[in-house]
Parts: C-alpha cells; sequence; structure tokens
C-alpha cells in the first residue's frame, strides 16, 4: 500500500464529504448512491477508508463545519462502517451501516419529493448484503447469526416510511424483493405474507406504477411461494409473468424462473423443448421430460433418485414425484394404441397381463390388481 | 436448588433465545393465517395466537435488554402460592384433590396450570419450576395415563393443559440442552397417543374440538422440538430419535388439499439434514406420502403394515381411513360384477381382519353372500352402495394390536415402538 501523506488524506475526506453535501442540495442522486456503495468496492471508497485510517479525527472535522454537520448523523456512523469494513470486520461495519442508513431514512422522510429513492434502494441492497456477511462471520465464529434478521426488521421499518400516499411509494416494490430475499435466505418464508398483503391487498399501491424490473422479481418470489403450496395455476400464471417480462438478456435471471415454471408446467402437461434445458442449463429435468414423453416409470424414478438432494433443497421435490401419475397414463395409453392397431376389435379390453409384463420391464413389480383398479379411477 | 450452567457464554443463550422466539412466533403466525377451520372454538385458539405473537415481540425485546434468563426456584410441581389460591377457589383438577375433596390438595398432587397471560417480565422465580422439578412432574403427569379411573378425555384435559405449562417453564427458562430434548419427545409422544385415542372416542365423523386443540399443541411441540434438534447441531449432530420424530412432520401433512399446519412440505424438506432425510423413518414416511397422493391404496396399506412403528401409526390412522374407502369404491365399481370379490384377499388388500371387513362392507351399504364351499364374497357393482354418515367406526389393522391403557406408560421409556407392527409374513410376496 502506498504511503499516504496526512495531507492527502484530509483532501480525499473533504472531497468526500463536499460531494455528498452537493449531491443532497442539487438532489443528484446518482452522485450519491455512488457514495453509498460500499459493495461495489469503488477505487474512491477503498482509499477514502485508507485515508480514514490515516487521518483519524475525521468525525471533528464533519462536526466543526457548517457545510457538513448537518449531515453528521448519517456521515459519522457511515465512516466507521467503512473503516470495519475496509478492515474485513463485518459485523461491525453492519452495526455502524444499520445506524447511518437509519439517519438517512429520517432525512429522506423531510424530503419532499422522490429524488433520493435510488439512493435508498442503495443502502436498503447494502444492508442486507452486510448482514449476510456479518451472520457468515459470526457462524464462523460459532456465534448466532442474527444480523440478517435485523436488517429484515430494519427494511420492514423502511417499507412503512414508504407505504403511504406520494410519490415516494413506487419504492416500496424494491424494497419488499429484498426482503423476500432476506425471508428466503433465513427460511422464514412466512413473514411474506404481511408485506404481500401491504402490496396486493391495501389500498395503497397501484401494481402497474411500479418500475417493470421490481414486478419481475416479485413476481418471480410469489410464484415461487405458489410452487411451495402447491396452487400450480396461480404458480403458472406469476412466474409465466415473469419470464415474459424478464430482460431477455440476463440468461441467469430467465433461468432461476425456468428452474421453478418448467416443474409447474410438466404438472399441467406441458413439455419443454430440449433445446430450452440445454440452453438454460436445466438439464436435471431432460430425464424427467423424456420419462413423461414414453410413459416411462423406471426412468422417473431414477432421475428423482440422481436429483433428490438439488430437488429437494429448491422445493420441487415432491411437484415432480407427483407426475407419476402422469407417467402411468402415458404408458396405459401407449399400450392400449399398441394393442388397438393390433386387434381392433378388441381395443377397449386391455390385456392385464400385457400391462402387467410392460411394468415388469419397468422394474415396477405389481400384481394383476393393481393396474385395473387404478385405470378404472381414470375411466379407461 | 438447581444452578443453571452459568459457564455458557451469553452468545450461545442469544442463540437459544432466537431459536425459541422465533419458533413460538411462526407457529403462531401459521397457526393464525392458516387456520382454515370455520370452527367455532377456533376464536380462543386464534386470539391466544395473537397473544402470543404480542407476548413473543414483547419478550424479544425484552430479551434484548436482559442478560439472564430466569432461572427458577419453585420446588413442587405446582407453586405454593397458587396451590392455596386454587384449593381456596375450588379450582382443582380431580387428579389434584386430596382424597376426593374439592378444597384440598397437597404437594404431591398439585400441578402448574398453564397461564395464558404470563410475560417473561412479570414472573417471579419462586414461579417457575427449575429443570429437576419439571422432569419429575412431566414422568408424574405421564404416569397418570395408565390410570383406569377416569375417561381418556378427562385424563388427556389434564396432561395437555399441565404438559403445556411444563414447556412453558422451559421456554421461560431458555432450557435446551438434551434433556429438554427428552422431554419435548415425551410431549410430542403423549399429544401422538391422543391423537390416536381421542379419535376413537370421537362417534360423529367432524373432528371434536378436544382433538384439533391436541393437534394443534402437537405441531407447535414439534416445531420446537425441531428447533431445539437444530439448537443443539454442534454437539450432536444426529439425535438418536430425530428421524422418527422428523418423520412425524411428513406424515401429519399427506394431505396436501386438507388444512396445513404450519409451513408446507416442500419448504419444510429444504431444511431438513441429509442424513435424516436418508433415514428409514423418513423413507417410510416419504413412501406413504408418494402412494397416498398417488391413490395406490394396495402399497399404501402394506407399506403402513410393514413399515409403520406405533407413533407412526397413530398419525397415519385418518388416512387410513380415507385409503380404505378408496379401496372398496375402486373395487366395488371396476371389479367384474360376475367375479364376487373374495372377502379373504379384500381383507389383505385392507389390511384388515376378515370379520371387520364384513362391517365395513355393510357400512357402506353393501352386502355380502357365501359360496358353495362357505367362503364370504363381495358381490361387485351393487346398487345400494353409498357413503356412510356419521363416522365410521373404529376397524382393525393387521399386524396392529391396540395398545390397552395399562401399557400406555411404558411407551415412554422405551425407544421406537413397543409393539412391533411386523405383518404377516405373505404380505410382501402377493400373488
Amino acid at each position: 500500500m502506498a504511503y499516504m501523506s496526512m495531507g492527502e488524506a484530509h483532501r480525499r475526506i473533504t472531497d468526500y464529504l463536499n460531494r455528498f453535501s452537493d449531491a443532497v442540495s442539487s438532489q443528484d442522486v446518482v452522485s450519491l448512491k455512488q457514495l453509498l456503495s460500499f459493495s461495489s468496492n469503488s477505487p474512491s471508497l477503498l482509499s477514502l477508508a485508507d485515508s480514514l485510517n490515516v487521518f483519524q479525527d475525521a468525525n471533528r472535522l464533519i462536526k466543526q463545519s457548517d457545510n457538513y454537520s448537518p449531515f453528521a448523523d448519517i456521515t459519522v456512523p457511515l465512516f466507521r462502517s467503512l473503516q470495519h469494513y475496509r478492515t474485513g470486520n463485518l459485523v461491525d461495519a453492519y452495526l455502524a451501516f444499520e445506524k447511518s442508513a437509519n439517519a438517512f431514512i429520517q432525512e429522506f422522510r423531510n424530503w419532499e419529493s422522490a429524488w433520493a429513492l435510488e439512493a435508498l434502494y442503495v443502502i436498503a441492497y447494502e444492508i442486507r448484503v452486510l448482514a449476510e456477511r456479518a451472520d457468515r462471520e459470526l457462524a464462523s465464529n460459532g456465534k448466532s447469526p442474527e444480523k440478517l434478521k435485523a436488517a429484515g426488521s430494519f427494511l420492514m421499518k423502511v417499507f412503512g416510511v414508504l407505504a403511504g400516499k406520494g410519490s415516494k411509494r413506487v419504492g416500496a416494490l424494491y424494497l419488499t424483493c429484498q426482503l423476500f430475499k432476506i425471508y428466503f435466505k433465513l427460511g422464514t418464508v412466512h413473514l411474506c405474507r404481511s408485506v404481500i398483503r401491504s402490496i396486493e391487498t391495501a389500498r395503497i399501491f397501484d401494481f402497474e406504477e411500479f418500475p417493470k424490473r421490481d414486478k419481475v422479481t416479485y413476481m418471480y418470489y410469489t410464484g415461487r411461494l405458489e410452487v411451495f403450496n402447491e396452487n400450480f395455476p396461480a404458480a403458472d400464471q406469476k412466474l409465466s409473468y415473469a419470464l415474459i417480462n424478464c430482460n431477455p438478456q440476463s440468461e441467469a435471471n430467465i433461468r432461476m424462473i425456468l428452474k421453478y415454471l418448467i416443474p409447474v408446467k410438466l404438472s399441467i402437461g406441458i413439455l419443454p423443448k430440449d433445446w430450452l434445458l440445454e440452453k438454460y442449463n436445466l438439464v436435471e429435468y431432460s430425464n424427467i421430460v423424456q420419462a413423461l414423453r414414453r410413459g416411462d416409470l423406471r426412468l422417473l424414478r431414477h432421475a428423482l433418485e440422481e436429483h433428490e438432494d438439488q430437488f429437494l433443497r429448491s422445493g420441487v421435490y415432491l411437484v415432480l414425484e407427483k407426475l407419476e401419475l402422469q407417467v402411468y397414463q402415458r404408458l396405459f395409453k401407449k399400450i392400449y394404441i399398441i394393442q388397438k392397431q393390433k386387434d381392433p376389435s378388441k381395443a377397449h379390453q386391455m390385456k392385464l397381463d400385457v400391462i402387467v409384463k410392460a411394468l415388469k420391464w419397468l422394474e415396477m413389480d405389481m400384481d394383476v390388481d393393481e393396474p385395473s383398479l387404478w385405470m378404472s379411477r381414470w375411466n379407461v | 436448588m438447581e444452578r443453571r450452567h452459568h459457564s455458557q457464554s451469553h452468545s450461545q443463550r442469544q442463540q437459544r433465545r432466537n431459536h425459541f422466539s422465533s419458533s413460538s412466533s411462526s407457529s403462531s403466525n401459521q397457526s393464525r393465517s392458516n387456520n382454515r377451520f370455520s370452527f367455532p372454538k377456533s376464536s380462543s385458539s386464534s386470539s391466544s395466537s395473537s397473544a402470543n405473537d404480542v407476548r413473543d415481540r414483547r419478550r424479544e425485546t425484552q430479551e434484548e435488554k436482559q442478560e439472564e434468563a430466569i432461572v427458577g426456584t419453585c420446588p413442587f410441581m405446582c407453586p405454593e402460592a397458587e396451590r392455596l389460591q386454587r384449593q381456596r377457589l375450588r379450582d382443582l383438577a380431580v387428579f389434584e384433590r386430596l382424597h376426593g375433596d374439592p378444597r384440598n390438595s397437597s404437594p404431591a398432587l398439585a400441578v402448574k396450570k398453564f397461564c395464558r397471560t404470563m410475560s417473561a417480565k412479570e414472573v417471579r422465580a419462586s414461579d417457575v419450576r427449575p429443570l429437576p422439578v419439571l422432569e419429575e412432574t412431566l414422568n408424574y403427569l405421564l404416569s397418570l395415563l395408565d390410570s383406569t379411573e377416569h375417561p381418556f378425555e378427562v385424563i388427556h384435559d389434564f396432561v395437555f393443559d399441565r404438559t403445556r405449562s411444563v414447556r412453558q417453564d422451559l421456554i421461560m427458562q431458555n432450557i435446551v440442552n438434551d434433556k429438554a430434548i427428552n422431554m419435548f419427545e415425551k410431549i410430542v409422544k403423549f399429544h401422538v397417543i391422543s391423537h390416536h385415542k381421542l379419535r376413537s372416542s370421537c362417534s360423529s365423523s367432524s373432528i371434536s374440538p378436544l382433538h384439533y386443540l391436541n393437534l394443534e399443541q402437537l405441531t407447535k411441540a414439534l416445531t420446537s422440538l425441531y428447533n431445539l434438534y437444530e439448537a443443539n447441531r454442534s454437539s450432536k449432530p444426529i439425535h438418536e430419535k430425530e428421524a422418527e420424530f422428523r418423520s412425524f412432520y411428513v406424515l401429519l401433512h399427506l394431505d396436501s388439499n386438507g388444512q396445513p399446519v404450519g409451513e408446507s412440505l416442500s419448504l419444510w424438506f429444504r431444511h431438513v439434514p441429509s442424513p435424516i432425510i436418508k433415514s428409514k423413518e423418513m423413507w417410510f414416511a416419504r413412501q406413504a406420502l408418494r402412494y397416498f397422493q398417488m391413490g395406490n391404496y394396495r402399497r399404501f396399506l402394506s407399506t403402513v403394515a410393514a413399515e409403520a412403528s406405533y407413533l407412526q401409526y397413530c398419525i397415519i390412522e385418518p388416512y387410513i381411513d380415507e385409503v380404505r374407502s378408496l379401496a372398496l369404491c375402486c373395487i366395488h365399481n371396476c371389479c367384474y360384477k360376475l367375479h364376487p370379490y373374495p372377502l379373504g384377499h379384500l381383507s389383505k388388500v385392507l389390511m384388515m381382519e376378515e370379520s371387520d371387513v364384513e362391517l365395513f362392507c355393510n357400512a357402506y351399504g353393501l352386502q355380502t353372500c357365501i359360496d358353495e364351499v362357505g367362503n364370504k364374497l363381495l358381490p361387485t357393482k351393487q346398487t345400494t352402495f353409498c357413503r356412510p354418515k356419521g363416522g365410521l367406526q373404529n376397524y382393525s389393522f393387521l399386524g396392529f394390536q391396540q395398545l390397552g391403557s395399562h401399557m400406555l406408560s411404558s411407551l415412554f421409556y422405551n425407544h421406537f415402538l413397543l409393539v412391533p407392527m411386523k405383518p404377516f409374513s405373505h404380505v410382501d410376496g402377493w400373488n
């Protein structure tokens, strides 16, 4: 690390503070958000951190200047956070950042227009990401990880600030998506419910007003919730919305949507083309699709076993397992077609021993009763 | 007087606090929002859930201020002040009365009641029982299950309430060690057995209030138990009985269209440790789920007969009736009219004693007949087929012995099954 002089450090700090107050007074959100985005690891922020270590008296500097003191509640903890961040001390970085963010929200409340909304987004994002890293640090030290949970509480508060009349409310969906990400990560998915209720049923918001990007993310998460609850029509509708409106360039996002949409579509009998699975690297579904096409029960069981862990973790296993019934139906239909071709006059009577033979070949041991009784349920 | 292990660090206490506060608030949130029963008494449970919510939130902020959890000092099963007050008010359960006197109890008989409105801040250490006392209390309560003097509902009601208070004391003192796990496992067992016994005593097909409330507490206790397993993960990767107790959650959720109590299965499976998923208890539960959802009654019933433990059977029992219903429906509607179905065969399909099979058919408006050599048969496609009004009686399950009430308490001192559910040897290879 190159040696930095006291004067140089002082200059960089005042430079930052000037940019901060200029951004606020001229309502320049683009500049402001760059000053807050720790995770961007921008050279200017990193060198600011170094400067703070060299020139240790930034607090006095802030408080003694008329230009900087109005935002002392924001910048003092922000600087502290940055220093901790730089030294890899994530827990303390999180705590200080939350304090700074809190002060920022108070100011934000007072600003009439929604000019600073994108800066607020940056803060929400940073809070979540810092909390995640802080929790990793806590866990690695054998302590209980609780910062992400705290971040969730904090962002709920911010949500409350945005949920009102006025132009600021279009930011609520972005906050919602950050909250979804937190709840999904923590496994406290049931907490999504109250936020969803606020967005969808409270009269405050008009869903169409929100930015498209946020709507896509929102539909992705709520679609996943519908998959967990096995509400397939709703899941189909929401995930399809996300897919259609997703930026076609962002393949990673499309892949994430498809990962959940495909099992839903399979449940309603719609099979994806092979090229789709290959293009988006979702080959874990290939054998399942194949099994459905062919009525191959053995292949289905094998595919489920092979990717069991993955499917269980993503929460689609039970959905895929239910496809077994459809595979049976396909199998019996094929047998029926073949028999019909052989002997059209006897087409309405499917020979049970033929079925049992087919099933045995597929390694499904059954006695004669079973298939006939099932087929009765499908009115075959 | 037992002192808790103060050598435990603050962070460990913090961890326990988080696990319990999240479990109780999550389960109470769930029961509040998922409560689809338009059930007259449920208003009490839902208001208690929102009271739980408030209490939990208050408790959470308090815990942030408190450094230490309460350490109970009450040496009796019931705090003396409470006992004296309840004696005065004649608020004593049958089991608490000394020589049947409703105004008199004793330290050996009185057990602390569950108190809904207790908050951590208001409670005194002398009202909270330390761990050894709680263990003794629980053992005493469970021994009452063997009593033949009172009908089961009465026993259940008492043990239900008093074990709830035991749970409350454990949670308030943040006891999360192996012993807490042991106690929660026993309490869950009690609720499972009640789930089975209360069902047989209710005559109508609608679920009785007692049964529903028991199911609610069963789920809450189970959720707390899972959190305890997680909290102890570092010291003990997998607990001895964890697989079986995890399998209960799956078995409680066989019917995806039924009332969800707690997280959906897909969500729940995400945080089950891999060794548990591969255990034979979990494998059984997943097979049961698969066959139930597919309507494969044959495999469902034979797998249950072959694999289920006593406790798993108790949980899955309501579904067995449903599946047998389906089986009868299918066989009756689809089998060839000229070939009546032998009851002997039907008995093996339904996993029911042949004598019960006849009663079962009759309950569905079906007549049986006898062939020339004396075999009993069920003619199919009868026009009198109808769903039974009212509930079904309790039918046998092949290989399963009803536990006599005098054997119930022994269930709590045995691992896994008491009564093995081994089927007839020829069940597996049907031909």
